[in-house]
């Protein structure tokens, strides 16, 4: 057994070593991803289908499960958690927004979770342009709203943001593993 | 010892297998050239929400790594340009002309269009540039490619709309030293400045910056 492991290590740092070449940057292994509000805007736009103005949109990183436990392993209960990977999740608002009963102005931010067992505590947060939740700071939080925790149809393998439509504005949906939660936003 | 094992077998297999055919749900209009390429998704399970991308989004700072940078110490200094882009990769193909041809727009990335955000004012090749969002895209040739900065902002693959281009800079092509499977972008330092580096199979290309 650990020669295989040995073997898969040395094999990995191989493949990790011919993809760094020098100071270019090796592809991530938790890959960036972008979502938007509307759905798709990118897309209607080039297609002229537009409907409804740019509003928001979220820029992650997507780490998988890859077997591990999340909730309650590395996913700590009670503790502040990047939503993500290596770049701080970054929310974008293009207008402003009310969540949790607050305005937050139109501006880039950044969006961070406390997930507990049975809901969680979504985070915006002013400190953009940093690196996970190592340098999280409490007196920078722009709101704090809690959100119920719901089991999904089907195991998430990577975690995943998107909007969706609601009846008073968009919800953003995040899922990992089990476990998705709706963020209310409203005009 | 088990799980780690996995794990890491696991990781290996979503940085190495690259054979099963599975497109991504491309939008159908026309001008969404197909340079992303096929790969397995790193999923063992259905991903109803979002999939992830062939071609995996990245992004890059200047000052670099300045996230990370943020998270040791306290820079002296703010963040002056970030790229997000999408990172196409080769898998076997020649860039010229399996994937690029001479000539043609190319969206420099894949998906999402190729996005430019300047925290501050720059020059950029001796033109000055107000902050702001922008996105990029080139018309590569043998000698010289030509780097496109354009408004047309959130927005999808490359839709050639000259009217929103804001400014052209022709940057020479330089080989690489070794070769890169994964279209790579990143701000370098140089005397006096900065440059943009794009580097894909065996070139690059360089667009100066100074802030």
């Amino acid at each position: 057994m650990k020669k295989a492991i040995a073997l898969v290590v040395l094999f990995q740092c191989c493949f990790i070593g011919l993809m760094a070449q020098g100071p270019l940057p090796p592809v991530d292994k938790s890959p960036m991803d972008m979502s938007y509000y509307p759905a798709g805007y990118p897309v209607l736009k080039i297609q002229d289908k537009v409907t409804d103005p740019l509003t928001a949109r979220v820029v992650y990183s997507r780490p998988q499960k890859a077997g591990r436990t999340i909730y309650g392993g590395l996913v700590k209960y009670g503790e502040v958690w990047r939503l993500g990977a290596n770049e701080a999740t970054e929310i974008e608002f293009y207008k402003n927004v009310r969540i949790g009963g607050k305005k937050v102005s139109k501006g880039r931010y950044t969006l961070y979770a406390i997930a507990n067992e049975t809901s969680w505590t979504i985070i915006i947060n002013k400190d953009t342009d940093t690196w996970g939740s190592f340098k999280y700071n409490i007196k920078k939080d722009v709101v704090r709203t809690d959100v119920p925790v719901q089991k999904t149809d089907s195991p998430i393998e990577s975690l995943a943001m998107g909007f969706e439509k609601s009846t008073l504005g968009f919800n953003l949906i995040i899922g990992w593993d089990t476990i998705k939660v709706s963020v209310p936003f409203s005009f | 010892m088990k799980r780690s094992a996995l794990l890491l077998l696991a990781s290996c297999l979503f940085f190495s297998c690259n054979n099963n055919k599975e497109e991504k749900p491309a939008p159908t209009d026309k001008t969404v050239k197909n340079d992303t390429i096929t790969r397995p998704r790193p999923e063992k399970t259905t991903n109803n929400y979002v999939p992830v991308d062939l071609s995996p989004m990245d992004m890059s700072y200047y000052p670099a790594d300045y996230p990370k940078l943020k998270m040791t110490k306290t820079p002296t200094v703010p963040p002056r340009a970030r790229v997000i882009y999408s990172r196409p990769h080769l898998q076997g193909r020649q860039l010229f002309h399996d994937v690029l041809k001479y000539g043609e727009p190319w969206r420099l990335g894949a998906n999402e269009a190729t996005e430019l955000d300047l925290y501050t004012d720059a020059t950029i090749q001796g033109k000055k540039i107000p902050a702001g969002r922008y996105i990029l895209y080139c018309i590569p040739g043998q000698e010289t490619w030509t780097i496109i900065l354009n408004s047309n902002i959130d927005s999808w693959g490359l839709q050639p709309d000259p009217a929103s281009d804001i400014a052209r800079y022709t940057v020479p092509v330089q080989q690489t030293s070794n070769a890169i499977e994964f279209f790579t972008m990143v701000f370098q330092m140089r005397t006096g400045g900065v440059d943009l580096l794009m580097a894909w199979e065996n070139i690059e290309v360089r667009l100066p910056f100074s802030f």
